[in-house]
């Protein structure tokens, strides 16, 4: 098992290279440049502006001198946000969009898991169609409507909480709930499709005949079979929702780091597009790593050498 | 459509204003949003509104915009000469002091104004210190700063040579750019090892206008408290500011009516679906102001580069119709580039529509029918405000011409650098005015402007251009740029749409807020009115203070 895990992670770095050439390659060949207004800035001006950020240079110089700078942590200077450093940045924004995620993934998983299991256990009954119609409304509502219609009726007809902004818990409320009932809906379905899968395998026949009340076999057998399926989904999801919602966190102005996805590219800010790429794949890539080990404790059958 | 009627069946309250009419907050602060995180608030780099916004509050300049007339009003400078050419200005400067306690003196704004125009600092407004003697030779690289037309007579006494004697240079001056830098902050910076831009981060800042930045959170807020150094803060009303960087206009809008915000401020538009629902509130204000919608044409690339068709089709735009069924915010409509009695300018008043004009100028330009024109292509940068308008157009060009125009869309990025190289058929544009002349206007017509994406240059309408800036004779200057601007429209390079309005929500117990075309409301007159009682008709606003009053 520690081989394997180190094998994967060394894996990762070739994964991250091609990641690293192919979205500085892609960045550079946009159309468009971090320094354009409506208002034309004289020629001097742009070369003063691109011998500070070193974009007079060749690009293969620029690439060998950005890798130099990444391998020692350095992610560059913002051009969009001349007082700030993309690593500055990142950790601002990070733990807000942890944060956030955190709330949103917490209340996916009490609500998903919840929904599957009655849905799995009362199958068929009026119990599994109400909370599969709660599931299928949950997945087709998106976030840009649903953070709204919570604004509107929470904040502004109720007062309850407010509409947007960080700074307490209050302020986290509803954009959890916003980002976390898609996934809530995904993973009370995936919930109920895996348990349905086992609720008729030997190994549950037998905790049965053992006579094991049946709280029991739900919670030990089915459920740990069941989740498989939630397990890989999470995997991905984790990775996304802790990249940020580049809409939850504009409809709640949270500054996380979810619209940088979309805002440095527009602005073609190339440190800072590189910096959120970098992060996004290295979790993604480290979280697809725990999730296969998960499985392994989760499902005796799943081994790796 | 679905969340505009949500929003209005939760919030028409009986008392008639949009959310809120109690401030959520103690009686001497303000909440505001400036829409989004400036790119810089140093003077000589800013070139963005929302670090605009905030360089006005926390810096004092040599003069400011009065808050209701923008007349160039006393501020650091408690007077001025000028030469009887109207090229060399003296100012004499009122004894003040930085907010770190070092005296301001007529040497930070010699610094100031060489660090705008110096090629080092990379400004995109550099070339607002083009007026000063030697700046477009030291912004092109071809003088040392130091050769600039500014120097320091004595600590108190600022002497200023313009190139031409332009009216305009005053209220010029009450634009960000010129306001003064702390020389022995930067050179303490220096020495220290830290990098010059951070300079105006709060644990560095040091300023002298009406506020101080006290704290800075990233993308959230920032936190302004009165700067008890300010040479006037006797008269600054309000201890803190609250200036929030929200971007997503519908968000500000929910902050608004919950009290997040007292107003959204001017860099934050109201959401183009709900502007016919807000205006009906109370606490909804619009006026004017001076920022010109329009159309370039390249007058290079066929068939465009026949200025009777290029004429044609700025006859056939009914702009009338456009600002009633589809901009709906009260512009108006012009067919002229410069406004209509900006600075005492009078404008060509040229017809806001005539088709049949246009069809005559279409046959004299040699098309039987509008079906003989090339097809032509119009771009526009993403947003459903452009994209409507240039769908109508699209739509009044078919119609009255017959002529087919194709639409295409581009990010703004793109769109921005299509721009600069002129490589397009029709682009829309838009332009703001910086200071109330018609030249801020008409320069973008001129050959050797960067602004220009026209690709049309006429050395008559440089010549009149040139020669206005040139006369003492404010009535001759204005003659003289009429004259230009009915050279370039008889060639129409571009085509006038409109002059745009500011609307806005603002809460009614703010007070000491009045409006002006450059819409600029300086926090230090505003206030809260505690005595606000929706029941009774709102009391006038007190005439706004004049500073030349001022000690």
């Amino acid at each position: 098992m520690r081989g394997y895990i180190l094998r994967r992670l060394l894996e990762l770095v070739p994964t991250m290279m091609v990641i690293v050439v192919a979205s500085f390659a892609l960045v550079r060949l946009a159309p468009g440049s971090p320094f354009a207004s409506e208002k034309q800035i004289s020629p001097q001006v742009r070369a003063a502006l691109e011998a500070k950020y070193g974009f007079d240079k060749p690009l293969a110089e620029q690439f060998v001198r950005y890798l130099g700078r990444i391998m020692q942590g350095d992610l560059g200077p913002s051009t969009k946000y001349p007082q700030r450093s993309v690593n500055e940045i990142i950790a601002d924004g990070f733990p807000v969009t942890l944060t956030l995620g955190a709330v949103a993934l917490v209340w996916a998983l009490l609500i998903g898991i919840t929904a599957g299991i009655i849905g799995a256990v009362r199958q068929n009954t009026v119990w599994d169609h109400a909370a599969m119609a709660a599931a299928l409304i949950g997945i087709s509502i998106p976030s840009f409507v649903l953070g709204p219609v919570l604004v509107l009726v929470v904040s502004l007809r109720w007062h309850l909480l407010p509409p947007a902004g960080w700074g307490d818990w209050r302020h986290v409320i509803l954009p959890g709930l916003t980002l976390g009932t898609i996934y809530a809906a995904s993973i009370a379905r995936l919930t109920r499709g895996g348990m349905l899968e086992v609720v008729r395998s030997d190994f549950i026949r037998t905790a049965r005949a053992k006579g094991l009340p049946e709280r029991l076999v739900i919670w030990r057998h089915m459920l740990k079979g069941g989740l498989l399926p939630v397990v890989s989904y999470l995997g991905p999801a984790i990775a996304s929702i802790l990249t940020g919602s580049i809409v939850v966190e504009k409809i709640f102005n949270i500054p996380g780091i979810g619209p940088y996805f979309v805002d440095a590219a527009f602005n073609r800010d190339y440190f800072l597009v590189m910096g959120i790429v970098l992060i996004d794949a290295a979790l993604l890539l480290v979280m697809n790593l725990v999730v296969d080990v998960v499985y392994t404790l989760l499902d005796p059958r799943i081994e790796y050498s | 459509m679905a969340l505009a009627a949500l929003f209005s069946g939760c919030s028409r309250p009986d008392h008639g204003y949009f959310g809120t009419i109690k401030p959520v907050h103690g009686p001497n602060e303000i909440w505001i949003n400036n829409s989004t995180e400036p790119e810089w608030i140093d003077p000589s780099t800013c070139s963005d509104s929302a670090g605009g916004e905030i360089i006005w509050n926390i810096f004092a300049g040599l003069v400011q915009a009065h808050p209701a007339t923008l007349e160039p009003c006393p501020d650091i400078a408690t007077h001025w000469d000028i030469s009887e050419d109207g090229r060399t200005y003296t100012f004499h400067l009122r004894p003040s002091e930085w907010s770190d306690g070092t005296p301001l003196t007529a040497h930070d704004f010699v610094y100031s104004f060489r660090r705008l125009v110096d090629p080092k600092t990379a400004s995109k407004y550099a070339s607002n210190g083009h007026v000063l003697q030697g700046g477009v030779a030291i912004s092109a690289g071809k003088a040392a700063p130091e050769t600039l037309g500014v120097r320091a007579i004595d600590d108190l006494t600022l002497e200023v040579k313009l190139t031409d004697p332009v009216p305009y240079f005053m209220s010029l001056l009450t634009f960000y750019s010129f306001m003064p830098i702390p020389q022995h902050l930067m050179e303490s910076l220096a020495a220290k090892g830290i990098a010059p831009e951070l300079w105006v981060r709060p644990e560095y800042v040091v300023c002298n206008g009406p506020y101080r930045m006290t704290e800075w959170r990233f993308r959230q807020h920032m936190i302004f408290a009165k700067n008890p150094r300010y040479w006037d803060a006797a008269n600054v009303r309000l201890d803190r500011v609250r200036l929030a960087m929200v971007e997503n206009e519908t968000t500000a809008l929910a902050m608004y009516a919950a009290g997040e915000f007292d107003w959204p401020g001017h860099n934050s538009a109201l959401p183009f679906e709900f502007m016919d629902y807000v205006e009906e509130f109370k606490d909804f204000r619009r006026h004017s102001e001076l920022r010109s919608y329009f159309y370039w044409i390249n007058t290079k690339r066929p068939p465009l580069d026949n200025p009777l068709l290029r004429r044609a089709l700025s006859r056939a735009v009914n702009r009338t119709a456009l600002m009633t069924h589809i901009t709906r915010g009260e512009q108006t409509p012009t067919a002229s580039l410069a406004p209509n009695g900006l600075a005492g300018y009078r404008g060509l008043d040229l017809p806001l529509f005539d088709p049949d004009e246009a069809r005559r100028l279409l046959a004299e330009a040699g098309y039987a029918s509008g079906a003989d024109v090339p097809p032509i292509t119009l771009t526009y940068n993403t947003s459903e405000g452009h994209k409507q308008v240039a769908e109508a157009i699209q739509q009044m060009w078919k119609q009255e011409l017959g002529i087919t125009v194709e639409l295409e869309n581009l990010e703004w990025n793109v769109f921005l650098q299509k721009a600069a190289q002129t490589d397009f058929q029709i682009c829309r544009m838009g332009w703001s005015a910086d200071y109330e002349d018609p030249f801020n206007f008409l320069e973008i017509l001129s050959g050797a402007s960067g602004n220009n994406h026209s690709n049309w240059k006429s050395p008559e309408y440089d010549r009149l251009v040139l020669e206005a800036n040139r006369e003492l004779d404010p009535a001759v200057r204005l003659e003289k740029l009429r004259q230009a601007e009915a050279v370039a429209l008889a060639e129409q390079p571009l085509i006038p749409i409109y002059i745009g309005t500011s609307s806005q929500l603002i809460k009614p117990y703010v007070r000491g807020m009045w409006a002006n075309q450059l819409v600029r409301h300086p926090w230090k007159y505003l206030w809260i009115d505690e005595a606000f009682d929706p029941a009774k008709p709102p009391t006038a606003d007190p005439p706004p203070p004049n500073p030349r009053a001022s000690p």
